[in-house]
């Protein structure tokens, strides 16, 4: 059906329309001279455009505006003629008073003027109707000898359109013939290749054989032909069978020297859909690389790496061949180039490679390092993730990098930097070999930290695995010299501290500015962060670190992050419990102990001296005071849990990490795979067969047709019938139902009118008006309803963005007797906006980035029957269409409590994120709120009331 | 390879303009565009998004995007250069890179993305190329018009011809009611080869009827056009155009009868048509004697249809001295030496036909002097105070009646036209080449001399020379005639007027 209608070719904003214009245009176009016509022409096309009809107005443009001699108005007047509707709508013939054009059409195309000749034949171009066509026919063909090239082109082109129409092959029967004679002797790039795509398109054996008589000397010929050329091979190799494949990929091979790179790029395409050989598929690529590193745009680059990423999913063994020479790529400034570059070559590893792609990588950290780019942090942190990714896959090339990056970990950058502590703890678990050496690295380092992130990290991994005595030590005393003299805090220091606190001061203001906004953890929590934030903090807590270098756990403390105190004082804990296991002498251990006492307590002191704005929090407060007692008062139970379980749960998490991980490799390996009922597809049997699922597979064809939107799916009637709405009652004079199609962008209503009553029904109307962001594509027109019979009458309406719409509107009648219209009101049309969101998975890190982002919230206090956390979770996950970011394994467990991430994305690309924090109360109830975030209002609002409509749940 | 449409938005997403390249619906293009800048995000350094179907290649300009939609498959390269090229055409085209800018040019633009980009595959071209197509500057057309208007012109001469010859045989008409000779023969006496006889008459019965006199003694049609030049022969052009013009004028002047105009258009269709035309060329110097003295005849025949080619014609003349004539190389000299028949060499072979008229005969006739002058002027200016008189008188044979004739003499530079003091016939001053021009219509018995005086302010007397008259006349020196027209193929018989 949407084939039917009719093809838009030009859209124009034009907002000063009115209908009265139509008797202005008119007269203008009667009266006035070449400039005062055209204008009158343009206004014409203009409200053409915007739906009015203006049914008289073409006999004005007969008379007056062919007789024109101006050019522009000529040109004008094609395209007047391009937009004007050309068919009957109701028999789907030519409109007879348009054979009044032909005239016109074949003067022009016998016009001195070359440049009149090919527009003309260019507008032919996108005529469809035979009646109007065939006159022209040998004005058209006449043109093929012209001097101009201009026209020539024009005129093969226009061959070409008509000889595809169905009725083609009989309005010019010998078309093939004539231009493959044009193509023989014709000189003109662009002529040439609108010739042979004819040929390609129309009579395939005929171009082939034009390009296999011509193979010697492709590689000479214009690369507008040469595209035409690659274009013919890929679609003749598949459709045949692979008989003389070899003659075309000798020619492609030829061409893959070409010197335009567009007609190499597509050359290598052409290549790897020929042929799947290795030898292939390696020049392929080669030439993919060589397009990587000799162009600049960063369009084509990452263009071109989506190309390579696609070899790497059918042909990996070939890929694993160039990888350097994609890491080459890393040259360029580009984060997303870079950040491509990396994806693709981590898929790409083998043990043999690993070896070289991990020097690579790191070469470019020493780089990142010596010049300070702009992006330089943010590079590095990509290139510290792609180096722990190498690591994890294989873990025997940690040694060589692990030193190298705990460098960084007083990166200035502090993504870089817990990126890098994060890889730390990981290989220190995975990797004991290499502990030793870390735990004194880190120790070494440490002062060197800046974010308190990363020392609340690394201060962990202190505490996990110093086992040593002397590293335990080491641990202890580093740990006392960040944290510098006691007390933190005096009452006499006044004079100091009022030094101190002025550059302590704006770093608190900087924190409460940026906790002011809550943040969703990656557990899916909804936290308000009281704690410093460790974006915020990095900078000054820098500037801190010049004045005492040594003592940056001391400036952060001092700065109110009690957080980190806390873990410090956990750290010392563990470091204490261990130290007594390995310390033979007891008064030591004891002396340690009391130390780490003396810090906890200093710290308690500072948390509840007004010396600081914020007091402490009540959990940091808590879990110092455990500790302190815990040291008091050891016993093996705590002992256990503090030496032991912590590394337990850690390793379980890395080990669920991985599991997850190669779950996920598993699912998409099985994809891959052949299902037993797939369709097998005998090429013998092809032609017999009308569409085959090799033909169905033409990927380029259907790239272009969906691109055109010519895919309609059909949907199973079921479904259909479900989709059926009444529109009016069973006893209303006039009863309507409606069935509504929702493709992508647009909505199409199928109403059925019925005629109820026994008389004929007048000028009957189907008004409908939008609410949201729809509008109506075309007018309603007027229909005679006889008694009891019935119309279909289709209606358009366009989407713009995802957010439920309301049609609504009412039947409009005259009947003979009574004189006034009468109305029925319809029923409302709720457009669901589920039908335009999908489930959709992003990283964790670019949910949270887009929650920080977008600017409309929508925020609904759960309400539900349901009582289990778990269970309203899918029932919102069900009934929104989303998907759930947070790991099942997160939500596993029973405390009264969950958090979630869903995230969808829309058919327009909108982003829809939702956080759902709930809470069991006391009476067994849940409670809590579920946040809609968007960038647009629309689908927050939408949204919203979906999951306001649907949470009670219970009744399904 | 196939970029699906060029469109240009404003940043908020207004479609300014969208030029579709591939046959695709109305509602498709518009939700396309309309997702566009939701994608669109910021902070990126490369200028595409994909989504699951199409790619959109941009490019910002200003408050606007340029934006082209291709398929997924489409050649990157490729599309960047032609976006490239959008990008140089938009500023080509549009007043102002903001949304209204591009408003006032949206067709222009449109028709120059349609020369980048060829039914949705690139074309190899550069700005200039694409303005120059635009523009549609055509040496062609230019050629073409030149040609038109030079045809255009031509059918005015040759209209203005036939009126100046309706105009005489209107006069000789008027003339032979009077009862002059048989010497002048009307214009446009034309036989007919039809093959109805001497039936064939009716229509030209009627015109003679109406001359009430059978003076057609000769078929043909003859005429004399001739130009005498006092001094240089710049002036011919100049002076033929006058002769025209005021052969327009007198067309107005004079209601033409039903008769004339049948006349007028009879000639168009007459099967066989004889022109004889003798020009003379004479330069007089201004104390008398003839410099040079010169007449050229031409005779033509235009033959409608190749039935009617084969044909011979009888021709009588006078025996004039100095008298030498010329045959075309495919007429048979020896037929026409002995029995002044023109008739073709190889008898198989027809007189060419079409419109065009095809000379056959041409002589010349030298050794005249001055004695055989039509017409002599004699020009008197005398100064007299700070005026200028000017008599001019002119003399004409009795030899010939004179048509049209115009005398011209060139005036010093004047602010005002001179003032005429007495004339015989008519005057007009053309003040852009600063000339007088004396015509009389005709000259016969009763007007065979005549003068005009004028005056103008105090000038020198040679300021007034050289003078050019131009004149026409219905008769010829040399009298040449067509007496009979004989048919040489069986089944056409010829309707002879001879004897008439």
């Amino acid at each position: 059906m949407a084939s039917a209608e009719k093809p838009c070719t030009l859209l124009v904003h034009f907002d000063k329309g009115s209908p009265s214009m139509a008797n202005e245009i008119k007269a203008d176009l009667e009266s006035g001279d070449g400039p005062t016509k055209a204008d009158a022409m343009r206004r014409a096309i203009s409200l053409l455009l915007n739906g009015e009809t203006l049914p008289h107005l073409f006999i004005t443009v007969v008379r007056y505006v062919q007789s024109c001699d101006d050019h522009a108005v000529q040109k004008l007047l094609l395209l007047y003629l391009e937009t004007v509707e050309k068919r009957d709508p109701a028999t789907g013939k030519a409109l007879p008073e348009m054979i009044l054009i032909c005239q016109n059409l074949r003067n022009n195309l016998q016009h001195p003027n070359e440049y009149i000749r090919g527009v003309t034949l260019r507008f032919i171009c996108r005529l469809t109707e035979p009646d109007l066509l065939e006159p022209l026919v040998p004005s058209i063909l006449a043109n093929l000898e012209h001097r101009h090239h201009f026209v020539r082109r024009h005129a093969l082109s226009a061959i070409s359109a008509i000889y595809r129409l169905p009725q083609g092959d009989q309005l010019i029967p010998d078309a093939p013939e004539v231009v493959e004679r044009a193509l023989a002797t014709e000189q003109d790039a662009a002529a040439r290749r609108n010739a042979f795509l004819m040929l390609c398109a129309c009579a395939q054996e005929r171009a082939v054989e034009y390009l296999l008589t011509n193979a010697e000397r492709v590689s000479e010929w214009p690369d507008l032909l040469q595209m035409a050329a690659v274009d013919l091979i890929r679609k003749v190799c598949r459709s045949k069978g692979r008989v003389d494949k070899g003659r075309y990929i000798k020619i492609i091979i030829a061409l893959l020297s070409a010197p335009s790179t567009a007609v190499v790029y597509e050359c290598a395409g052409a290549l790897v859909s020929l042929s799947s050989a290795p030898t292939a598929v390696r020049a392929a690529a080669n030439t993919y690389c060589q397009l990587l590193s000799s162009q600049s745009d960063n369009n084509v680059k990452l263009i071109i790496l989506d190309r390579l990423h696609e070899l790497r999913a059918s042909h990996r063994e070939v890929m694993v061949d160039v990888v350097m020479d994609v890491l080459r790529a890393l040259a360029s400034p580009n984060v997303d180039v870079r950040r491509k570059v990396l994806d693709l070559v981590l898929d790409l590893l083998t043990p043999r490679n690993v070896e070289e792609v991990v020097l690579y990588l790191k070469k470019e950290v020493v780089k990142t390092q010596a010049a300070e780019a702009e992006k330089g942090g943010e590079y590095r942190q990509m290139l510290v993730q792609a180096i722990h990714a190498c690591t994890v896959k294989y873990p025997e090339v940690a040694g060589s990098v692990v030193h190298l990056l705990m460098d960084f970990l007083g990166d200035t950058n502090v993504a870089a930097a817990v990126d890098v502590v994060l890889f730390v703890r990981e290989i220190i678990e995975t990797n004991p070999k290499l502990r030793v050496s870390m735990i004194q690295r880190l120790i070494d380092t440490f002062y060197q930290i800046r974010a308190s992130r990363v020392c609340v990290c690394a201060l962990w991994i202190l505490g996990e695995y110093s086992l040593s005595l002397s590293e335990v030590e080491s641990a202890i005393s580093t740990i006392k010299q960040c944290l510098g003299e006691l007390p933190f805090y005096t009452v006499s220091e006044e004079g100091e501290s009022a030094d101190s606190s002025k550059p302590a001061q704006p770093v608190v203001n900087s924190v409460t500015v940026s906790s002011r906004r809550p943040v969703v953890l990656a557990d899916g929590t909804y936290a308000t962060q009281s704690a410093a934030t460790e974006t915020a903090v990095s900078a000054p807590a820098a500037a801190l670190g010049s004045l005492a270098s040594t003592q940056n756990l001391r400036s952060l403390i001092l700065s109110g992050d009690f957080f980190l105190a806390s873990v410090v004082a956990c750290t010392l804990t563990k470091l204490v419990l261990r130290l007594e296991e390995v310390q033979p002498s007891k008064v030591e251990a004891n002396k340690a102990c009391t130390g780490a006492l003396l810090i906890m307590v200093s710290i308690l002191q500072l948390g509840q001296s007004s010396y600081l704005p914020h007091p402490i929090d009540n959990d940091s407060y808590d879990r110092i005071v455990l500790c302190v007692r815990l040291l008091c008062n050891t016993g093996d139970d705590v002992r256990k849990v503090w030496l032991q379980s912590c590394r337990q749960s850690f390793a379980n998490m890395l080990a669920e990490k991985q599991f997850r991980e190669t779950e996920e490799m598993k699912a998409k390996a099985q994809i891959s795979h052949a299902q037993p009922d797939d369709l097998i597809d005998f090429y013998h049997l092809k032609s017999r067969r009308g569409m085959s699922q090799l033909e169905l597979e033409d990927a380029v064809q259907d790239d272009l047709k969906a691109a055109t939107g010519q895919f309609t799916k059909d949907a199973d009637d079921t479904n259909k019938l479900n989709r059926i709405l009444q529109l009016t009652g069973f006893s209303d004079p006039v009863y309507a139902e409606a069935f509504v199609t929702v493709h992508h962008y647009d909505i199409v209503l199928d109403v059925t009118v019925i005629n109820r009553t026994k008389e004929t029904l007048q000028n009957l109307c189907l008004e409908l008006a939008t609410m949201g962001d729809l509008k109506l594509v075309d007018r309603p027109q007027n229909y005679t309803l006889a008694p009891e019979s019935s119309k279909q009458i289709r209606a358009n309406i366009k989407v713009s963005s995802t957010e439920t719409g309301v049609i609504f509107g009412n039947i409009v009648y005259e009947t003979s007797n009574v004189m006034e219209r009468s109305v029925v009101v319809l029923n409302d049309i709720h457009i669901d906006i589920m039908d335009y969101i999908s489930p959709a998975t992003c990283a964790d890190v670019t949910f949270r980035n887009m929650w920080a982002e977008f600017e409309w919230e929508n925020k609904v206090a759960v309400n539900t029957v349901i009582q289990d956390e778990k269970e309203f979770l899918n029932h919102i996950i069900k009934s929104t269409n989303m998907k759930c970011l947070t790991p099942p394994s997160a939500l596993d467990g029973e405390c009264g409590f969950l958090a979630a991430n869903l995230y969808a994305k829309s058919v327009f690309g909108e982003d829809a994120l939702v956080n759902i924090s709930v809470e069991k109360q006391a009476d067994g109830k849940l409670s809590g709120y579920i946040r809609i975030r968007s960038k647009t209002q629309g689908i927050a609002l939408s949204l919203g009331d979906k999951i306001t409509l649907k949470q009670k749940g219970g009744s399904s | 390879m196939v970029v699906l449409a060029a469109s240009m938005m404003s940043k908020s997403g207004k479609v300014l303009v969208s030029r579709q390249f591939v046959d695709m619906t109305r509602g498709r293009i518009e939700g396309l565009l309309a997702a566009f800048p939701k994608l669109v995000g910021t902070g990126k350094q490369h200028t595409y998004v994909e989504t699951q179907d199409v790619r959109y290649v941009y490019q910002p300009i200003e408050a606007l995007y340029l934006l082209i939609i291709t398929n997924k498959q489409s050649n990157i390269l490729e599309d960047l250069d032609t976006l490239r090229l959008l990008s140089k055409l938009v500023p080509e085209y549009s007043p102002s890179l903001d949304e209204e800018g591009v408003c006032t040019a949206v067709f222009d633009l449109v028709t120059a993305f349609d020369e980048a980009i060829s039914l949705g595959n690139k074309e190899n071209v550069t700005v200039a190329q694409v303005k120059q197509y635009c523009e549609m500057e055509s040496n062609e057309e230019k050629l073409h018009k030149l040609v038109m208007q030079s045809k255009v012109n031509e059918t005015k001469d040759h209209m203005r011809q036939r009126v100046t010859e309706i105009e005489k045989s209107k006069i000789d008409r008027g003339k032979s009611e009077k009862a002059f000779g048989p010497m002048r023969s009307p214009n446009n006496i034309d036989m007919n080869t039809r093959g109805s006889g001497p039936g064939a008459g009716p229509i030209f019965g009627d015109i003679h009827k109406t001359k009430e006199q059978p003076l057609a003694s000769s078929p043909a049609h003859s005429k004399l056009a001739g130009g005498m030049k006092l001094g240089k022969g710049q002036k011919t052009n100049q002076f033929l155009e006058s002769l025209k013009a005021e052969g327009e004028v007198i067309l107005e002047d004079t209601q033409p009868s039903a008769v004339q105009s049948r006349l007028s258009s009879v000639p168009q269709s007459d099967p066989i048509t004889v022109k004889i035309e003798e020009k003379l060329n004479v330069t007089i110097k201004r104390d008398g004697g003839v410099n040079n003295f010169d007449i050229q005849g031409t005779l033509a025949l235009q033959v409608l249809n190749d039935t009617n080619g084969f044909i011979q014609l009888q021709i009588e003349n006078q025996d004039v001295t100095g008298l030498s004539f010329k045959t075309h190389p495919n007429i048979n000299k020896e037929l026409f030496n002995s029995q002044q028949i023109v008739g073709a060499k190889d008898p198989n072979r027809p007189f060419p036909t079409g419109q065009n008229e095809t000379p056959l005969v041409k002589w010349r006739i030298q050794e005249l002097n001055e004695a055989s002058l039509p017409l002599a002027v004699n020009c008197w200016p005398s100064v007299s105070g700070n005026e200028t008189y000017v008599n001019i008188e002119y003399e004409a044979s009795d030899m010939f009646d004179l048509h049209n004739v115009v005398i011209s003499i060139p005036l010093p530079a004047l602010r005002a036209a001179p003032s005429v003091r007495q004339i015989d016939g008519e005057w007009k001053y053309d003040s852009r080449n600063s000339v007088l021009e004396w015509s009389v219509i005709l000259i016969d018995e009763s007007n065979r001399s005549g003068s005009m005086e004028f005056a103008v302010p105090a000038a020198d007397p040679s300021s007034f020379f050289p003078i050019s008259v131009g004149f026409s006349a219905p008769s010829t020196f040399s009298d040449l005639k067509v007496t009979a027209v004989h048919p040489l193929r069986e089944g056409y018989r010829c309707s002879s007027v001879e004897g008439r």
